[in-house]
């Protein structure tokens, strides 16, 4: 197991400032990329082999190299929306060391040839806005950011936006209409944000994870990082781990390490005397896992090979004390009311999916309904206008599919229990 | 800008393959060039680009994993495309599921059934059968969302067309989204009003029962009813519609989309002021002055007392023509005056003549711009006219082209108008110094002339008018001047119309494709009028007349004079469509006899008419019209005529044969011919060619008989300077969409009818000591008008506004061009 | 409309959201972008909307759409029709326009709200450890207390502290049932809330992290 690159001493004092940052050897990497050419510098980043770490898990060299080239206003806008459930990675990564973000937002920027900048924060991340502002004006001062910074000519504004409380908004197309002051629906796509993005300029857009990344890839070159991990997952990543266990938390870890060793070994397994019913592996969107998939390393290919997918890197664990049903429940119920509401599947298709599962809880659906569920789910998947719809319709089929007996139960004990009690009724 | 040309390609749709234009929408090029239909609910190609949100067009692309929304899939050469597979079905059948769940289906009492895409789709589309069991959301409905519309929001699907109007179209942005998801609805700002001028678009955009017409609810099912294709003739724009019509009553009137004229769009007033056509207070019957009041008479009488009254005044007739005037009644009166009569004295602008010549110049047809050049142009230069009050509907056309064709918009005006924001350079100039302005501009394009002086003599910046020269000069070839007769109004029209010629020949227009001018006319046919020979110094086709005559001004002072014993006014009031009141009012009362065409009594008609024959409402008139672009337009009737209503053309050719020149005419079609004969740029067109699109006579091969006038660049004389405030204020007069008897007389509109309001910049008020929304007096010599005061940041400093199309207190009550301003 | 949907059975199911069944008050005038010279906005307010503004490219104020109702939420304790009018003023932006962002976000309140914020973390790593139970117990305690608005919220990004809550933005956990009314009593003494259980002070999970590096 390699080092840590990103959590490397995270909690020491002071990290957040620019003077212990700095002491450390920070913004070394920005001076090296600075005395790169451009496409080399893309090649870097393309070579390393490291996947976006936002959810989707796009190649990030291969994404900054879509930008035009040209004189067009080109934009770097920072995915700090982390609003997944289960995720809070990008969270303390702000908190602690809001420098490392800064540089790698910096040599993107380069890279790209970029030179306005903005962090779209959650609303929620009061703290974390605050560190990153403090942070932002020491960066202005020292000529880290600003013009011609590090006397390399090179010219780059950097600013934090806050949001307001919206899921969708870590969409990346409705993160734009949110940054232009609209509501944060999604756009339709093509054309993509490389192409017009932000105020219709080519924006790379990208995760808080993966551009503190850059600074680490620059200094240790592409070829070293891309031999940590194992193929097509290539790095450290943050990995979340939430729900019902004992040292929840977030840990960094060598992609392809067994899935059992983060839930047992770094999170430290469930309570006594308890099982895993099921686990989602990359926040509450992925479909869920159960207790035979433990032993899956965890990296890209091997999540996706077993029909789900490591997304954002947070695990949730759900022991058996609690019922599938209350788990679909505040899934559904999270994506119905995070739905942007543009498109028909996911606005009407979640409110539906709610609405029946609650029906499913206090007992009066029946089996035929978990069908309809099934199928609804299957008419989301795929046909919407952004992958919310989908966020919410492929866990909640995987747990039907997985846990069908458990629902079927549970609906007869509650009816039955119901029953009981309009008959004790009666005869007392 | 050119407009794009498209490469034909060549795609597979269902196994069969399709040739289109290159990159037109999957669903586009499906339909019409491969007779498959996609269904659609968001997707609305006039509203801008597609937004893919209601996903029932998904179809199957081969070599794409996921179903595409077709609405926003441009085609290419090769795709291979499905929209029949069990794939695709099951998408669709999912959409039309989901979008009923909430979905009330109360067809029976819903005004869109019957004619509702939601209805139309789910029975295509859908699989037929419900499996939600889930209680349906439920609202209060419908409820007010204004005066005009209301809003069911059970029923809406959330494709906010409507929303999408609010802010691309008309960009009004009162309309928008609230809330998120499922709870998301449309709705205002803390429960103001959606009025805007073009309000009533979203009724029908609207795919399904959700926005219904408050004046149109319950009044009819798609079976009751017929559509009936005419022009809406309530303003200059001429806006194609299509009139509802059930038992001879027109019940609404829904736009019938004409590219080349309103593409798709009407304005509130063109959706609702079909309601005055059917009220009580119009004129129906012939009326005559009987003692001080006007009396219903037969037809007979009307007539002979019209024809003895004429004959009577022998020859000291004067005629105007104005409104819904069509060609061939312009043509009718202006033979009924000259030939019956032998008086030279007809006219149909407003504020005077101008020479033969210049009229000649102004609709050359190498100078022609047409509506879609106002999209296209690399520049638009609006000036001296507020479209969306004078010719509303290429105020969305405009603002289209800014946001969708990045044409350059600059805005010369006095009044600020409702385009300031989406211009890249506006210059005001004091009201009525349009010559100066424009003298100013000329000297800034050619670099010769003192532009600081000139400027300066219009009240204008003259560092604006430099900015303005450099913007027209750099956008690029085609530029496009959109200018409003007003200009030419007046005393020194002749020189505003010469030194708007120059400004067009610094640009280089004449003869260029996609470039030149477009007047807006003050009257809705005001073009056609003049080429009909209703001017005093022009015939038919703008020949020389036998003998010249007085124009409106010069009748109206020959009339106080009491030289003139009989004015004849055809659809118009002077004393609400004249810049002057007074002179006005002094004619008309001095004249022994005044013959109106009227559909309403307004004050000029109703005190000193002695005859009234009643006015045929644009639904019930046949015959031509011609657009200000050129474009010769037909109107069709779409009900009976009401009440004793006849045909004007055969009261204009009865009284013209009472009077000893009989027109022969014994159809309104031979009456269109006749004047095609007479016109002879308008040679060879017939009713069948102008059909329902109407012809575009610049581009027509006898174009070339209009007789060849110079069109410059002419020699300018120094232009008089702007009257200084000096203490007082200039005063500027506007007339408002909603400035009009049919808004005043359709009950559904007449909360729109405008109640005088004094326009001032904030700096004046505050020098004046004066409040917004205190009463007060505007004066001049003598004569006042009261007002609100109503403060406009944008306001320019030194003058004020006054309403003039209105009956109490009419900026036409007043002499400029300085007024007092003072608390009430 | 005669009919008060509240005696009608089919309206009493219980699907209401705010908002749908309000019709336009037809006797207000329609609103545009209001007019500076007729729309008054406190100075301080309007200079605080500016410096958001400047932080965008030139032609592009409206992005400050978010940052502005943030203004107007903090000086109003809501996003009031009157703020954002004010608000709209400066950005030459309907209020409407406004109003469509406001009512899209979870944070931004378009009605009156008490001062002081307790969001409770209710999704599913929150709940999982007993975050609904705790949201139970901070509305009962909470009842009657003047200045406190308890709200369950969807995941705060702090499931490593679950189950936990935003204390006017500060993150508190993880909370147990006995933390409700210090917590309580805290907000009403205008002290800090919790400050043992703040998440800015708490370590790294990552046994690894801890340990220095060379």
């Amino acid at each position: 197991m390699t080092d840590h690159l990103l959590f490397s001493n995270i909690d020491e004092p002071g990290l957040r400032t620019i003077d212990v940052y700095e002491r450390r050897g920070g913004y070394g990497s920005l001076r090296k990329a600075l005395a790169t050419p451009r496409e080399e510098l893309i090649e870097t980043l393309k070579g390393s082999g490291l996947r976006g770490r936002g959810g989707a898990g796009f190649p990030m060299g291969l994404k900054a190299s879509f930008l035009p080239k040209g004189d067009m206003q080109k934009y770097v806008v920072v995915n700090a929306d982390e609003s997944e459930p289960g995720t809070f990675k990008d969270r303390e990564l702000m908190q602690k060391n809001p420098h490392q973000l800064i540089e790698g937002i910096v040599i993107a920027a380069y890279a790209v040839d970029a030179t306005i900048s903005f962090i779209y924060i959650r609303g929620e991340y009061v703290h974390q806005a605050d560190v990153l502002e403090a942070a932002i004006a020491e960066a202005y001062e020292r000529g880290y950011l600003g013009e011609n910074v590090l006397g390399s000519g090179f010219t780059l504004s950097l600013a934090v936006h806050r949001g307001a409380g919206a899921y969708i908004c870590g969409e990346e197309t409705g993160l734009l209409d949110s940054l232009e002051g609209k509501r944060g629906n999604p756009r339709l796509k093509p054309p993509f944000p490389a192409n017009q993005g932000l105020f219709q300029g080519p924006t790379l857009i990208n995760n808080v994870e993966t551009l503190s990344t850059l600074p680490h890839i620059v200094e240790l070159g592409s070829e070293r990082y891309a031999e940590i991990g194992v193929q097509n997952s290539a790095g450290t990543k943050l990995i979340s781990v939430s729900g019902q266990v004992r040292n929840p938390g977030n840990f960094e870890i060598e992609l392809g390490m067994s899935s059992r060793e983060i839930i047992f070994g770094l999170a430290g397994g469930t309570f006594e005397g308890r099982e895993i019913k099921l686990w989602f592996p990359g926040g509450s969107s992925s479909p869920v896992l159960t207790k035979d998939d433990l032993d899956l390393p965890y990296d890209f290919d091997t999540m996706a090979k077993a029909g789900t997918m490591l997304g954002s890197g947070a695990i949730i664990v759900v022991d058996d004390s609690t019922s599938v049903v209350d788990v679909a429940l505040k899934v559904a119920t999270f994506y119905a009311h995070e739905s942007c509401g543009k498109c028909t599947p996911c606005r009407e298709g979640t409110s539906w999916t709610r609405k029946m599962l609650t029906r499913v809880k206090d007992g009066s659906a029946t089996p035929m309904d978990l069908d309809i569920m099934a199928s609804v789910q299957e008419r989301i998947i795929g046909n919407c206008l952004c992958v919310l719809g989908d966020a919410m319709a492929m866990p909640i089929g995987s747990m039907i599919a997985k846990f069908r007996g458990e629902f079927e139960d549970h609906i007869e004990r509650v009816r039955a229990e119901q029953e009981r009690a309009i008959l004790a009724g009666v005869s007392g | 800008m050119p407009r794009p040309i498209r490469e034909m390609v060549t795609f597979t749709l269902d196994g069969r393959e399709v040739t289109a234009p290159e990159s037109t929408m999957l669903v586009d090029a499906a339909l019409e060039y491969g007779d498959v239909e996609i269904p659609v609910f968001c997707y609305e190609p006039k509203i801008g680009p597609p937004v893919g949100a209601c996903r029932m067009c998904l179809v199957e692309i081969e070599g794409v994993p996921k179903l595409q929304a077709g609405c926003s899939v441009p085609v290419k050469d090769g795709m291979i495309v499905h929209t029949n597979t069990p794939r695709v079905k099951e998408a669709q059948e999912g959409v039309v599921e989901f979008l009923l769940i909430n979905h009330p289906l109360d067809c029976p009492v819903c005004d869109k059934g019957g004619e509702c895409p939601l209805q139309d789709k789910s029975f295509g589309w859908g699989s037929g059968i419900s499996r939600t069991v889930e209680p349906k959301r439920h609202f209060e409905k419908p409820l007010a969302l204004s005066p005009l519309i209301a809003i069911d929001r059970e029923r809406c699907i959330m494709c906010y067309r409507c929303v999408r109007f609010s802010q691309e179209v008309s960009e009004d942005h009162q309309l928008v989204l609230q809330e998120r998801g499922a709870d998301t609805f449309v709705t205002t700002f803390d429960g103001h009003p959606y009025v805007a001028p073009f309000s009533g678009n979203i009724i029908e955009l609207c795919p399904v029962g959700a926005l219904t017409s408050r004046p149109y609810r319950f009044r009819a099912r798609p079976w009751d009813i017929e559509q009936a294709g005419s022009i809406c003739m309530l303003c200059p724009a001429q806006c194609n519609v299509s009139f509802t019509v059930r038992d001879e009553r027109v019940l609404r009137v829904l736009q019938r989309d004409h590219e080349g004229v309103d593409n798709g769009w009407l304005c509130d007033k063109g959706r609702f002021a079909y309601q005055a056509i059917h009220v009580d207070e119009r004129v129906t019957e012939p009326l005559i002055r009987d003692g001080g009041t006007l009396r219903a008479v037969p037809w007979e009488l009307a007539l002979e007392t019209a024809a003895a009254a004429l004959r009577r005044a022998g020859g000291r007739v004067a005629a105007l023509a104005g409104g819904e005037t069509t060609n061939e009644e312009g043509f009718l009166l202006q033979s009924l005056v000259r030939d019956a009569l032998g008086s030279p004295d007809v006219d149909s602008r407003r504020g005077g003549t101008l020479p033969l010549e210049l009229h000649r110049a102004l609709v050359a047809p190498a100078l022609q711009a047409s509506v879609p050049d106002l999209q296209y142009a690399h520049a638009v230069l609006v000036l001296d006219t507020e479209p969306v009050d004078d010719i509303p509907i290429l105020d969305l056309r405009i603002r289209r082209g800014v946001r969708h064709q990045g044409v350059r918009l600059f805005v010369a005006t006095s009044r600020p108008s409702s385009l300031d924001d989406r211009a890249r350079g506006i210059v005001r100039y004091a009201p009525g110094a349009g010559e100066a302005f424009l003298a100013a501009l000329d000297a800034a394009l050619t670099g010769e002339g003192d532009v600081d002086a000139l400027a300066g003599a219009a009240g204008a910046d003259a560092d604006a008018v430099r900015r303005l020269a450099d913007g027209l000069r750099d956008a690029g070839e085609e530029v496009v001047v959109l200018w409003g007769e007003r200009l030419t109004a007046g005393p020194r029209g002749a020189d505003a119309a010469r030194a708007l010629l120059n400004v067009a020949a610094r640009l280089g227009l004449a003869g260029r494709d996609g470039a030149g001018l477009l007047e807006v006319p003050s009257a809705a046919n005001g073009r056609g009028l003049r080429e009909v020979g209703v001017l005093p110094n022009a015939g038919p086709g703008l020949c020389e007349p036998s003998a010249e005559g007085r124009d409106a001004d010069g009748i109206a002072a020959a009339a106080a004079a009491g030289e003139i014993a009989a004015l004849y006014l055809l659809h118009t009031d002077p004393l609400l469509d004249q810049p002057s009141r007074r002179a006005w009012g002094a004619a008309l009362e001095k004249a022994s006899t005044v013959i109106a065409h009227a559909a309403f009594l307004t004050e000029g008609i109703a005190e000193h008419a002695t005859v009234v024959f009643p006015a045929e409402s644009h639904a019930e008139k046949e015959g031509t019209v011609v657009h200000p672009d050129g474009r010769v337009q037909r109107l069709r009737r779409a009900i009976g005529r009401q009440g004793d209503v006849r045909g004007e053309w055969q009261v204009l050719a009865e009284l013209a044969a009472r009077l000893g020149a009989d027109p022969r005419v014994l159809t309104a079609s031979m009456v269109s011919q006749r004047l095609f004969d007479a016109v002879p740029f308008y040679a060879g067109l017939t009713l069948d060619e102008i059909g329902g699109r109407g012809v575009r006579w610049p581009e027509r091969e006898q174009a070339g008989a209009l007789p060849t006038a110079a069109l410059g660049p002419f020699a300018l004389e120094a232009p008089p300077a702007a009257a200084t405030a000096n203490g007082r204020l200039r005063l500027g007069a506007f007339r408002s969409i909603w400035a009009a008897p049919e808004v005043a007389a359709s009950p559904a509109l007449s909360f729109l009818r405008p109640l005088q309001r004094a326009e001032l910049s904030p700096a004046d008020a505050e020098r004046l000591g004066l409040r917004h929304g205190e009463r007060v007096v505007v004066a001049s010599n003598g004569h006042s008008v009261s007002a609100l005061v109503h403060l406009r940041q944008a306001a320019p400093e030194g003058s004020v506004f006054l309403e003039s199309g209105i009956a109490e207190h009419s900026a036409a009550n007043l002499d400029g061009p300085l007024v007092e301003v003072r608390r009430a | 409309m005669a009919i008060d949907p509240t005696d009608v059975p089919r309206f009493a199911h219980g699907s209401r959201i705010p908002g749908w069944d309000e019709s336009a008050d037809l006797e207000k005038s329609p609103l545009e972008v209001p007019d500076p010279a007729t729309t008054h906005v406190p100075d301080d307010l309007r200079a605080e909307i500016e410096a958001h503004v400047a932080k965008y490219p030139p032609d592009h104020s409206r992005s400050a759409t978010i940052p502005a109702l943030w203004a107007i939420q903090r000086r109003y304790g809501w996003c009031t029709p009157e703020g954002i009018e004010q608000a709209a003023c400066v950005l030459r932006l309907t209020p409407a326009e406004l109003s469509a962002v406001a009512t899209f976000y979870d944070m931004l309140d378009t009605s009156p709200t008490e001062r002081n914020r307790v969001y409770v973390c209710t999704n599913i790593s929150c709940s999982l450890r007993g975050a609904d139970e705790l949201l139970e117990t901070f509305r009962e305690h909470a009842e009657g207390e003047p200045d406190v608005h308890v709200r369950g919220f969807e995941c705060l990004g702090a499931c490593d502290i679950a189950p936990m809550a935003s204390v006017n933005g500060t993150y508190v956990g993880p909370l147990d049932a006995d933390d409700v009314p210090t917590l309580l009593r805290q907000l009403r003494d205008g002290e800090e809330p919790l400050p043992e259980k703040q998440l800015a002070r708490r370590p790294s999970a990552d046994p690894k992290a801890r340990e220095p590096q060379s």
